[in-house]
């Protein structure tokens, strides 16, 4: 693979940010975010940088503006810029390869951010989306032991809908095995929209005379759709419902009691292990001498990486204040409407 | 190589070309919708969350292009065009016996080479071919023609006339097994190849393509200029498993074979949704833009000639500034949704343009919802600049099918937009600083008297603008009749046609503004309309 010409680049519209506090005897990690317009990726950038420059290293990065293809000149221009290993946040995984295999040609190391980038030479970073789903039926295990279930599922067109689920079940499998547990509805949600987990709840319990007693949800947005479909029905708050993302409407609802848990994923954490991860690629590292990294091939197509997985975090009742600690979600937000002594964090 | 004069003219010049100071002149189109008489809506749920075509084509043998639009669950609906020369859009909704409900979309062929154009109409359920009776009136052909119109959803269509063959074969695109609502995933249905029954004019048993993978357009197209057509096929990666892009070599007599990555072809995932194809740099091979979502794709051949072309493609959508990935007006920068995409010239400079049509599929919260139509406008370097807002046709409204044509034959192309839930929009293109023009109409004795498959070739200043006559693309609707060409300042050129089988007529001189019928053996004659 011959190297890029440089005049290539001409008239790419690019945001490199060279870092003040540059060490002129540090490494340069590229960072390459899909869409860094969504405020989600703030907080991770905040995080990341922040470890790429505590280690004397430089950040540099470029915002592919949810174009695949401005993405791939993206990375040519951080390559160029002197990257010495690459986090990649893909628009679109399928169409990222021919970055991956430049950077690979250079032997410059990447890191698949967040989004699976299936190829044998990219470090793979995410939260461990099985154990989500683990959480998830474990805090309404605590709460209903026993019992008809209803299982309110993620998009079908979603590969992360189906790891949550397989992690649910792993959890729950011995208590429907023995009977305990009856599996009385389960829904994919189109979408993720919380409208539609709504009319999907609405129907399982009208199949089921209302007698659910306990509503696992794969995310808050679809929570929030089971909780609308139980209050009409007078049962919000006698029925657990799990959830994931730390929405603040649904930390709120875990204040109030009508939602039982909603599994938060730090994005300081993976901002932070990311850039961990890229520090040491940059000095030669290799990819399987990554602190912590393990071996995985559950991708779509088999292919064996190396990954690590953050563990996430429940958010119940008892330990709100976590997110309050750390600037997520504000205080009002999360106990508005909360009943005095109730909740130990709102207190 | 047969077409060796194709590739003699190496540089892209232009045609004298019309440029404003700050780049090319942006036409003014001026939205008609509420006088032009045009107000079909695209109804319906999840069955016609794609389709809503519009076909362009002159029935009435006055000309002027009248429009056959989509319904989806509601009734489809025919125009007559009514509009004088140069004024105002106006048409008159008219009984054409094709008020049939279900349909997603229509391509106008004359199947039977009477000279009187044929419909064929998709739909959600059976496909109906209608024959032209003439005046605008039509009949369904199915058992006339032996045509087995199914009963899948169908959303994509190409014509063509396999050589030696006096009855054209039909491509039709299916998309999901519209039973499975409850989980569509993987759940394609078969594309099918309607080719004529042997030694008959009518179709045989359709030819399932397998495997297929939710088709949302097909466009025969001679991408290796070997004389023979291709089929290309632009699918929908939201709801095939393991599917990408396809090129199907259909070769007369033989079963249909895919081209494989041992040939060159490589494997492309897109939300393919539509198909516009152009010969962009004057090389003599189209170059194919492919909507999707976010990102859109320009492919242009990336193989040298030696033997001959290899069917790999690059992408050159970033580089000539056509990803359209995004809305370009608003606040709104989740990425967008393409449907339907047509090169023309829309400001005479002698430079093929490019429409898209834009929408989300219904509220998709990781996309646009306010999603404006683009008009990319050429520059004199092949890179395209935007010009929908400042042109006048950035509607955010649901947009799927369109056609750009010129509607009231006054040289400049109007534009119709089909939307989903919502009026189809009417544009009429008032010009501005904008150039000189030619359109030609093909015809030949029959088979296939349209002559798809033919190139015409305009010689214009130092270069040669060429396009292939083909009915299939852009998404669920297509066009016949005239066939446009921008000219920049030129008040003369030279136009050949080389024809479907291969016979390159002479060069003939024509004088640009004008209208011509261009009948093979004989000298282009000129047209005025009225």
């Amino acid at each position: 693979m011959k190297r890029f010409a440089t005049a290539m680049l001409a008239g790419v519209a690019m945001s490199l940010t060279l870092s003040a506090a540059a060490h002129a005897e540090g490494k340069i990690i590229g960072v390459s975010w899909s869409n860094f317009q969504e405020e989600r990726w703030k907080t991770d950038e905040a995080a990341m940088k922040a470890a790429i420059e505590g280690a004397g290293n430089t950040y540099i990065s470029a915002d592919a503006q949810s174009s695949a293809a401005k993405q791939l000149t993206d990375v040519e221009a951080l390559i160029s810029q002197g990257a010495n290993a690459l986090i990649i946040l893909a628009q679109d995984a399928s169409a990222i390869g021919p970055a991956v295999e430049n950077a690979v040609a250079e032997g410059i190391p990447v890191v698949g951010y967040d989004r699976l980038i299936e190829n044998e030479n990219a470090f793979y970073l995410t939260f461990d989306n099985k154990e989500v789903g683990r959480m998830q039926a474990r805090a309404v295990f605590e709460v209903a032991p026993e019992g008809n279930y209803a299982f309110i599922k993620g998009s079908s067109a979603d590969p992360n809908a189906d790891f949550l689920f397989s992690g649910q079940m792993e959890v729950l499998k011995e208590a429907i095995d023995s009977g305990a547990i009856k599996n009385v509805g389960e829904a994919y949600t189109d979408g993720w929209l919380p409208a539609n987990a709504q009319r999907n709840m609405e129907q399982i319990l009208t199949q089921n005379n209302n007698e659910v007693d306990a509503v696992v949800a794969s995310n808050d947005g679809t929570a929030g759709g089971v909780v609308a479909a139980l209050e009409a029905q007078g049962l919000a708050g006698s029925v657990p419902v799990s959830g994931q993302d730390g929405d603040h409407a649904a930390l709120n609802r875990v204040a109030l009691g009508t939602q039982t848990v909603s599994v938060w994923k730090d994005a300081r954490e993976l901002g932070k292990a990311a850039a961990e991860i890229a520090n040491q690629l940059s000095e030669g590292t290799a990819m399987d001498g990554v602190e912590g990294a393990m071996k995985w091939s559950d991708g779509p197509n088999g292919v064996e990486m190396n990954a690590i997985f953050l563990s996430p975090n429940p958010i119940t009742r008892d330990n709100l204040n976590e997110v309050i600690d750390a600037g997520w979600v504000s205080k009002e937000v999360v106990c508005q409407g909360v009943a005095a002594g109730t909740v130990a964090a709102c207190d | 190589m047969r077409h060796v004069v194709s590739v003699l003219f190496l540089s892209v010049g232009i045609c004298v070309p019309v440029l404003a100071a700050d780049g090319p002149v942006v036409p003014n189109f001026i939205e008609e919708t509420a006088t032009a008489g045009v107000d079909a809506v695209y109804e319906g749920d999840w069955e016609f969350m794609v389709g809503g075509g519009v076909a362009a084509f002159d029935c009435s043998e006055d000309g002027f292009a009248d429009l056959y639009v989509a319904g989806g669950s509601a009734a489809a609906h025919f125009y007559r065009n009514v509009s004088d020369v140069g004024g105002k859009l106006r048409f008159e909704r008219f009984e054409a016996g094709l008020e049939l409900e279900g349909v997603t979309g229509a391509y106008p062929i004359d199947i039977d080479s009477d000279g009187i154009t044929d419909l064929a109409v998709l739909r959600v359920g059976e496909n109906v071919l209608m024959r032209g009776l003439g005046g605008c009136r039509f009949e369904r052909a199915n058992e006339a023609w032996g045509f087995d119109g199914g009963e899948a959803w169908s959303t994509a269509l190409a014509a063509t006339w396999e050589r030696g063959a006096s009855w054209p074969t039909l491509a039709v695109g299916n998309y999901i097994d519209r039973k499975e609502e409850g989980f569509p995933w993987g759940s394609c249905t078969d594309n099918w190849l309607h080719r004529p029954a042997a030694g008959a004019n009518r179709f045989g048993t359709p030819f399932a393509l397998k495997p297929s993978y939710c088709a949302l357009s097909m466009l025969f197209t001679d991408w290796n200029r070997s004389g023979t057509p291709s089929l290309r096929v632009s699918n929908d990666r939201e709801y095939y498993k393991g599917g990408q892009e396809q090129l199907w070599r259909i070769e007369p007599g033989a079963t249909p074979s895919l081209y494989t990555p041992e040939e060159g072809w490589e494997r492309l995932r897109i939300w393919g949704m539509g198909i516009a194809s152009y010969d962009l740099d004057a090389d003599g091979y189209p170059e194919y833009f492919l909507t999707s979502m976010a990102d859109n794709k320009l492919q242009t051949l990336a193989s040298g000639e030696d033997p001959s072309p290899r069917p790999t493609y690059a992408d050159t959508a970033f580089a000539k500034g056509v990803t359209a990935h995004r809305p370009y007006v608003g606040d709104n920068l989740r990425p967008s949704t393409a449907w339907h995409a047509q090169f023309e010239d829309v400001n005479n400079d002698g430079l093929a343009d490019l429409f898209v049509a834009k929408g989300n599929v219904a509220k998709m919260p990781d996309f646009a919802e306010e999603d404006p139509n683009n008009l990319l406008l050429q520059r004199p370097d092949g890179t395209f600049e935007e010009a929908g807002d400042r042109a006048g046709v950035a509607s955010v409204e649901i947009g799927r099918g369109a056609a750009l044509a010129d509607l009231n034959l006054d040289g400049l192309l109007d534009l119709v937009v089909v939307n989903r839930w919502h009026t189809a929009q009417t544009w009429r293109n008032t010009g501005g600083d904008t150039g000189r023009w030619l359109q030609v109409r093909l015809e030949q004795d029959a088979p296939n008297r349209d002559a798809l498959g033919a190139w015409i070739e305009v010689r214009c200043g130092d270069t040669v603008l060429r396009r292939e006559v083909s009915s299939g693309g852009g998404h669920a609707g297509g066009q016949s009749g005239w066939h446009h060409f921008g000219l920049g300042d030129e008040a003369k050129g030279e136009i050949r046609v080389i024809w479907p089988d291969g016979d390159a007529g002479a060069w003939q001189d024509f004088d640009a503004d004008g209208f011509y019928l261009l009948r093979r053996g004989a000298a282009p004659t000129a047209w005025t309309p009225g």
